[in-house]
């Protein structure tokens, strides 16, 4: 009953695509993005935020901060859609977190698989929702009266900023999500990080109109970083100190959190 | 190559607890062997070491000759595991999750899809390709779970209680796709707590307790440490339970003991059995109720270990009471 003898020559498999890292992500990502087909109302969701904190700052807040809503939403509408995405890194966490609590990541683990393109290819599909967001929400802001003297260029490349940071701090979210113990830790982290990163920094408000103290941290913000880059870029100007900061920043941030964020994976799945 | 799976001496702890105390095994390329233990023995941790996903704390553990400590992406290379716990996206669909699988190993987009197709033919998965693996039910979901593990054909694969929860109907179709994987020359390590499934598909069974190999053999050779099978007899008048014990010792020479109101009789064969239903019809005794089957997974281990796996247990209990 249980003499069960090998009957022939095992069927083989010879795929020999070289698929590295990047194209792993790029599945990894595209599985990631598959969840869209079945949910389409998904995509309305992904810029309902920033879009709510950009139309109410600018309509209930931009009067009383700069006279008429419509100098605050020339001065701060792409800073502020900035923020809005910035709040939205928490979703590569929140992805990562339930990706390993369903158990997909075990059989992927015991996989022949780069663990760098497990991680990135979650953050990859954050980032084209990132994208899609910008687009709608920098839509609308075009669309309730917000010019850019830098044209068409300089907004392209206000935008190319913007997701370069988000990639960068999205690998923060990463370590978060992998280290986290529950989702709720991973609301409260971004509560208590992400937000008073972002209103110590330029992208709401002058930095002579912050107290002394705060100042000296808003000027080596990121945030402030990311702010006044995108106003160069989007006011026609050309690229300076304020850029290589940004670029500095982002550098730092991916050489810090992408090998913690892997450490943090190796202890949580293969411990 | 002996051995397609080798472990000396495996050692893991958690903190306090030692999920493995010196475990060895060896299965021959082609051949199935059963780890059996209840909940809580070191299954799962021993498949997590082999597939890779722990680090044991001593000990050798080699698939295919390969270390998989030190040589981790060989094996990777090698095997499928199909986890306790689904190993699938549930928001991809069966398809989906196939094709996923096979581009992460290499295989182009057509040779993906095709891979996916034969395997959702194979696994009786056409009628539900295109829809969330989370909208499975259990039967399907575990055979898609299958499916994935076997996507690039590994030469070792390692099922971790791969029917725990299914349906009899469920459970024998994945008995089958083993048998058929065998067939084909794919050495498979399976963990289970079910005395069955091991019985039916494994050539060899290791039986794990607290982390350590408490007895290993042929299923036949395991059995015969119980008894070939067991009488259970339950008498209408509790009073006559101690009556059956002598009545069946006399008849089947054998060491009968009570449990739960009922008596147990450990027989070498059905003539057995039946020799002592005999002579209790002699003696005129009434039976509310009796059963002849296979040694459980209990009685192995309570005749390995003297003590009791605690989940037959409530289960029996609860068969008794009902």
């Amino acid at each position: 009953m249980t003499a069960l003898a090998s009957t022939g020559p095992r069927p083989t498999t010879t795929w020999n695509t070289t698929r590295g890292p990047l194209g792993q992500s790029a599945s990894m990502a595209a599985r990631s993005l598959a969840s869209i087909k079945h949910y389409p109302a998904q995509l309305v969701e992904f810029f309902m935020i920033p879009l709510m904190i950009l139309l109410s700052i600018t309509f209930f807040m931009g009067g009383q901060m700069m006279g008429s809503w419509q100098d605050f939403l020339q001065y701060a509408g792409p800073t502020i859609i900035a923020m809005g995405l910035f709040f939205a890194i928490t979703s590569t966490g929140m992805g990562l977190y339930g990706d390993i609590k369903e158990g997909v990541f075990d059989r992927l683990t015991a996989m022949p698989v780069s663990r760098f393109a497990l991680l990135a290819g979650r953050v990859a599909a954050d980032m084209v929702k990132h994208a899609w967001a910008l687009l709608v929400v920098g839509a609308v802001a075009f669309a309730i009266g917000y010019r850019a003297e830098g044209g068409a260029a300089g907004t392209a490349a206000a935008a190319g900023a913007l997701l370069l940071f988000l990639f960068a701090v999205s690998w923060t979210m990463a370590l978060v999500g992998l280290t986290a113990k529950s989702e709720e830790q991973i609301q409260t982290w971004m509560i208590s990080l992400l937000m008073p990163l972002a209103y110590t920094s330029t992208i709401f408000v002058e930095k002579d109109t912050l107290p002394g103290p705060v100042q000296w941290w808003a000027q080596v913000n990121p945030m402030t970083a990311l702010a006044d880059t995108m106003r160069m870029f989007l006011g026609g100007g050309s690229p300076g100190a304020e850029t290589l900061a940004l670029l500095a920043w982002c550098a730092a941030i991916l050489a810090v959190f992408v090998p913690l964020s892997l450490r943090a994976y190796r202890r949580k799945l293969t411990n | 190559m002996k051995h397609a799976i080798e472990v000396r001496g495996l050692v893991k702890s958690f903190g306090e607890v030692r999920a493995l105390d010196g475990v060895t095994l060896a299965a021959a390329p082609g051949t199935v062997l059963g780890v059996l233990g209840p909940n809580g023995a070191g299954k799962t941790t021993a498949v997590r070491v082999l597939s890779t996903l722990t680090s044991p704390d001593a000990g050798t553990a080699r698939v295919l000759g390969h270390d998989v400590a030190a040589e981790a992406r060989k094996v990777r290379e090698r095997i499928g595991l199909t986890g306790q716990y689904a190993g699938l996206d549930p928001n991809l669909s069966g398809e989906q999750n196939l094709v996923l699988i096979a581009r992460l190993l290499g295989a182009s987009r057509r040779q993906a899809r095709q891979r996916a197709h034969e395997l959702i033919e194979r696994f009786d998965l056409a009628h539900a390709a295109t829809r969330a693996a989370a909208k499975y039910s259990g039967g399907m979901r575990r055979r898609l779970d299958l499916a994935a593990s076997i996507v690039r054909r590994p030469e070792v694969l390692f099922l971790d209680e791969p029917t725990t929860g299914l349906d009899p109907q469920s459970r024998g179709g994945l008995w089958e796709i083993v048998r058929e994987l065998v067939a084909e020359g794919t050495t498979v390590l399976l963990t289970t707590q079910y005395l069955e499934e091991a019985d039916q598909l494994a050539h060899a069974i290791a039986v794990i307790d607290h982390g350590r190999v408490i007895a290993s053999g042929t299923p036949s050779e395991l059995k015969q440490t119980v008894g070939g099978l067991v009488l259970r007899l339950s008498p209408t008048r509790p009073e006559a339970a101690e009556q059956l014990v002598q009545l069946a010792e006399w008849a089947a020479g054998a060491s009968a003991r009570r449990e739960d109101g009922a008596v147990v009789v450990p027989v070498a064969h059905a003539g057995e059995a039946q020799a002592v239903m005999a002579r209790i019809g002699q003696a005129g005794v009434d039976l509310a109720g009796f059963g002849l089957h296979e040694p459980t997974l209990d009685e192995v281990f309570l005749s390995l270990t003297g003590h009791r796996t605690e989940t037959d247990h409530q289960q029996k209990t609860k068969e008794l009471t009902a």
